[in-house]
């Protein structure tokens, strides 16, 4: 996957990473529609993270051509039709991978800011 | 990206999803987060107000959402096109304008690129034509590359940068293929190795084997694609027949293909084996020096034309010390060129000169249509606004703009083909002999593919200059404001930039133009010292002339031919008005290689020798006595040769007055001159000179003068030979009349000899047609560029006195007088024009002086044309910013006040 290599180079890029990882994370616990997935990352964070639906949106969709979620109309927890994601075999092994890197990447700023701070 | 992917985005491409079905999921966002709100206790307003502030812009999310799907580009490509053309159904006025100015820059910058494409950059058509050259000697009267029998051996053996090196006989000479068709072609003789050398295989049959190159090896020819269709039907049982030529019969072996074309880029149709002979032998050759010829050679890999020259020099040394007799050896240079430059070293400034300034027509186009756009920009500014409100983000306006310019450049750029095969037309009508393949040039696919990068280039900085200067704050646009806002050019600094960008170039293209046109002018009036008017050449092709493709040798049929041309000469003077026959091999200006002697090889008896290798050279013309009569070429000192002296024994000439005042010195040169004896060359034969006659143009028509030497044409075979003679008449009657009988009058003597009959003065008008071809394209080009940019002034000055009503009225409510008002207008195009026409000015005067060969008697910063046209300039720009100015200053204050 292309996109993994050069995907943590910037900051900006390391933040939209984090999102989609947070999504993936997230519809890996269950299918869930937009709104849940805000929801959910916000009750898990402790409402530390409030994903604004600016960038839910085009998230979602982006994952969703890449073929890593797929989506299905469904009636919602309200009776009412909702967008239900829903990860893929694809969306699954790229999760691993990310959480894999989210660690390593954990690990070593973690490695320098100990070094930093003794 | 994986497969996988790949399959899901190839997926979406096509899936097109319902609109709505965003639509819906995000007011499902929506309505739960009212439902939150509402069992939090808030009112329904209230809840619904809360969420989607908590939501931010729908449509700006719905559009962004919308913009990750695969397709997104292309399903708004369309809709942003249909957008565009429904604008320019509104406007068509517009949208003609800017595909025309487009079409007119992209059009001539085509047209000029298909002629200098394959002077300066189109691949040569042999296999790695970058490692080519062309390599030998040169000296004063030859500058380009030749090589003789007695060192090319010596070089070919020893030389280390070269991985081959083959030759061709010196020049293609005219044969009879002697068939049930007889008809003239050219003969050409290469080595075997020769299209090895160049990359070539025949397009059937073979190339020549090593035992053909031989002397008396078989009589073996492969002949031209051309010469096959015309001749033998593209039939090919062609192969291993006889042909017979100048009645010599041969085998031919191969045909060459299609667009097959000699380095030397002459024209033939029959190649023979060059077949020199060994070494040793070349001795006895060509008076002892060998047999002549071209050389080419492949350099090796990564080698460059420098170092090859420099690793060549110990050879050269080596052939300049032992071969080359002392006195004339400093005259002899090592010379090695790439192909390219041996092709067309001479034009590729004309042809760089060309494309720049149609570059710069472009240039200016696309400044003017970018200026448009500004305006339109500025006008439309408040629909931008409102769009960007409605959630269209800046990236998607701005595709919006870039599909609009690319959309009409694109259509220009179709215009603009159309208009660069109609330039080319011209071009070709035109046609000056002196530029190389300009009758091949052709709109193919590779020009059209230059012409859509031009589309490309032109539709972007069209389409991104004026988004650039779009306003960043919409909203204020959106409510009219901006309308006095002031920058560092004012709120318009970068199209009054571009106006005086325009201006500059115009200067610049302007200035070029004019200094070619005064040279034009300066070669057409100049005094040539002879009167073309009634002059006759004629020229017959006597068969087998050319026995032996050697200057200076004696034709075998000498005899023959001078008793021919004898009788052409009664016959002709019988002719009503004729008043002179006169003979000559050629005629001034031009001349060249063949017409040339070196200076130092004339010795005045009595008198010192000249130093060798001094004194450049003389134009040697073999003439009887009308000659002088035709042309009215007045003898200034003597007399001019009589009837009687064709039949003496003795040599005869006459000197013109630069060679007079050249070759004799002492003080009473002038009256001394006659009856002097002077000697030609080393074989010690020497004549008389009867007379001195005025200067003539002999360098060719830009050329510096050379003392002239002419030599009477005597009564006898030897006079006769090579080089071809030619018949000069003077008549009193009508050219055309005249010619008609010439060619009864030959056809009695010799009816199947071809006769080529022109007029002095068509010959002279030819050889300006270079410098006409040069100086009508640059003067298109400047003359265009400039109307462009006192429209795009014009244009300018006529929006910003528009605008600004409001504020003249309220000047003239403040006292301001009418004069005022013109003057504040017309001061501020003023400035664009000192601006731009002073920087064009300094360019101009930089870049002229790359002009100087192209130029003839007029130096490169001639002061009079460059203060011609900046007045040129400065009066046609004041006058488009004065028509504007006096159309605002007549604006009625209560009007312009109410203006807005």
């Amino acid at each position: 996957m292309s996109d993994k290599s050069a995907g943590n180079s910037s900051p900006k890029e390391l933040l939209q990473g984090t999102l989609d990882l947070l999504i993936l994370k997230t519809l890996a616990l269950e299918p869930m529609h937009g709104w849940g997935v805000a929801q959910r990352i916000q009750q898990l964070s402790k409402d530390a993270l409030q994903i604004g639906q600016g960038s839910l949106y085009p998230a979602l969709h982006r994952l969703e051509y890449r073929g890593w979620i797929q989506s299905e109309w469904a009636s919602s927890e309200n009776n009412r039709r909702a967008k239900f994601y829903s990860l893929t075999a694809a969306g699954r092994k790229q999760l691993a991978e990310e959480l894999a890197q989210w660690d390593r990447m954990a690990a070593a700023i973690g490695l320098v800011l100990g070094e930093a701070a003794s | 990206m994986s497969f996988h992917e790949f399959l899901s985005r190839t997926r979406f491409f096509f899936r097109r999803r319902p609109a709505g079905e965003l639509g819906e999921e995000l007011q499902f966002h929506v309505d739960r987060e009212i439902e939150v709100n509402l069992a939090a206790g808030m009112t329904h307003r209230e809840a619904r107000r809360r969420a989607l502030v908590e939501f931010g812009g729908v449509a700006q999310t719905h559009e962004d959402t919308y913009r990750q799907r695969p397709s997104w580009l292309l399903e708004t490509l369309p809709q942003d096109a249909r957008y565009a053309v429904r604008g320019f159904r509104r406007d068509p006025a517009l949208a003609v304008t800017v595909i025309a100015t487009l079409a007119l820059g992209i059009g001539a910058t085509t047209a000029v690129f298909s002629v200098s494409d394959r002077i300066l950059f189109r691949a040569l058509p042999y296999a790695d034509a970058d490692r080519l050259v062309s390599i030998g000697l040169v000296q004063s009267l030859e500058k380009q590359e030749f090589m003789v029998g007695g060192f090319y051996y010596e070089w070919h053996d020893n030389q280390k940068p070269f991985v081959a090196m083959a030759a061709q006989g010196t020049n293609p000479y005219a044969c009879n293929l002697v068939e049930s068709n007889p008809s003239q072609l050219n003969c050409v003789h290469f080595q075997a190795g020769f299209l090895p050398l160049l990359g070539i295989a025949p397009a059937f049959g073979r190339n020549f084997l090593p035992e053909e190159d031989r002397p008396g090896g078989p009589n073996v020819a492969l002949i031209s694609y051309g010469l096959w269709k015309s001749h033998f039907g593209l039939d090919r049982s062609i192969l291993e027949r006889q042909i017979d030529v100048d009645g010599t019969p041969a085998r031919v072996i191969g045909v060459l293909p299609q667009g097959f074309e000699l380095p030397t880029l002459q024209d033939a149709d029959v190649f023979f084996p060059l077949a020199l002979v060994p070494a040793a032998q070349q001795a006895s050759k060509n008076n002892g020096i060998g047999q002549p010829m071209r050389t080419f050679a492949r350099l090796r890999p990564g080698l460059s034309v420098t170092q090859a020259t420099a690793q060549m020099e110990p050879l050269f040394r080596h052939t300049q010390e032992t071969f080359i007799p002392a006195p004339i050896r400093k005259d002899f240079h090592l010379s090695i060129r790439s192909l390219r430059d041996r092709q067309t070293q001479d034009v590729q400034l004309a042809a760089w000169v060309l494309l720049g300034s149609g570059a710069a027509l472009l240039l200016i186009a696309c400044a003017n249509v970018a200026s448009l756009a500004m305006a339109r920009g500025a006008a439309r500014e408040r629909e931008l606004a409102v769009r960007s409100a409605l959630g269209a983000s800046r990236l998607r306006l701005m595709g919006q703009g870039l599909t609009e310019s690319l959309l009409l450049s694109c259509t220009a750029a179709a215009a603009g083909l159309a208009l660069a095969a109609g330039l080319l037309r011209i071009f070709v009508a035109m046609a000056p002999t002196g530029v190389p393949f300009l009758e091949k040039a052709r709109i193919d696919l590779r020009i059209a593919g230059f012409t859509v990068v031009l589309a490309l280039a032109s539709g972007l900085a069209i389409g991104l200059i004026p988004a650039w200067q779009r306003p960043h704050s919409l909203a204020f646009a959106a409510r009219g404001g901006a309308r006095f806002a002031v920058g560092l050019f004012g709120k318009h600094g970068l199209r009054r930039l571009m106006v005086a960008g325009q201006l500059a170039i115009s200067m610049i293209l302007l200035s070029g133009a004019a200094l070619l046109l005064r040279s034009f002018q300066n070669i057409e009036q100049q005094n040539l010292g002879l009167e073309p008017g009634g002059v006759l050449t004629v020229r017959m092709a006597l068969p087998d002339f050319h026995d032996t493709p050697v200057v200076g040798m004696v034709s075998r049929n000498g005899p023959r031919h001078a008793e021919i041309y004898a009788q052409a000469e009664a016959a002709v003077r019988r002719l009503p008005g004729v008043r002179a026959v006169g003979w000559s091999e050629s005629l001034p200006p031009g001349g060249g290689f063949q017409n040339a002697r070196r200076f130092a090889d004339f010795a005045v008896v009595g008198q010192p020798a000249p130093e060798q290798g001094s004194g450049g050279s003389v134009r040697f013309r073999s003439v009887t006595p009308d000659y002088f009569r035709a042309l009215q070429i007045p003898i200034v000192l003597g007399q001019n040769f009589t009837e009687k002296e064709r039949d003496s024994k003795q040599q005869f000439l006459i000197l013109s007055r630069l060679a007079a005042e050249r070759m004799i010195a002492g003080k009473n040169a002038a009256k001394d001159v006659i009856g002097r004896r002077i000697s030609m060359g080393s074989d010690g034969t020497w004549a008389t000179v009867v007379g001195v006659a005025e200067n003539v143009r002999n360098g060719g028509l830009t050329d510096p003068d050379l003392p002239e030497v002419y030599w009477l044409r005597r009564n006898i075979p030897s006079d006769w030979g090579s080089p071809v003679p030619m018949m000069v008449i003077s008549t009193e009657l009508s050219t055309h009349s005249t010619a008609v009988w010439i060619r009864a009058q030959i056809a009695q003597i010799a009816p199947t000899v071809p006769v080529k009959i022109d007029t002095l003065a068509g010959q002279l008008s030819k050889l300006a047609d270079r410098p006409r071809f040069e100086t009508s394209l640059l003067g298109f080009f400047a003359l265009t560029g400039l109307v462009m940019a006192v429209v795009g002034l014009y244009g300018l000055t006529a929006y910003l006195a528009v605008q600004r009503t409001q504020e003249i009225g309220i000047r003239m409510a403040l006292g301001a007088d009418r004069i005022d008002i013109l003057r504040w207008i017309a001061l501020e195009g003023l400035r664009l024009i000192l601006l731009g026409g002073a920087v064009g000015l300094c360019a101009a005067l930089a870049l002229t002086h790359f002009l100087r060969s192209l130029l003839f008697s007029v130096g490169p910063r001639d002061p009079a044309t460059f203060v011609g046209v900046g007045l040129l300039l400065m009066c046609v720009a004041l006058l488009a910013t004065l028509i504007p100015a006096r159309t605002a200053m007549r604006v009625d204050p209560a009007v312009a006040l109410r203006n807005e």
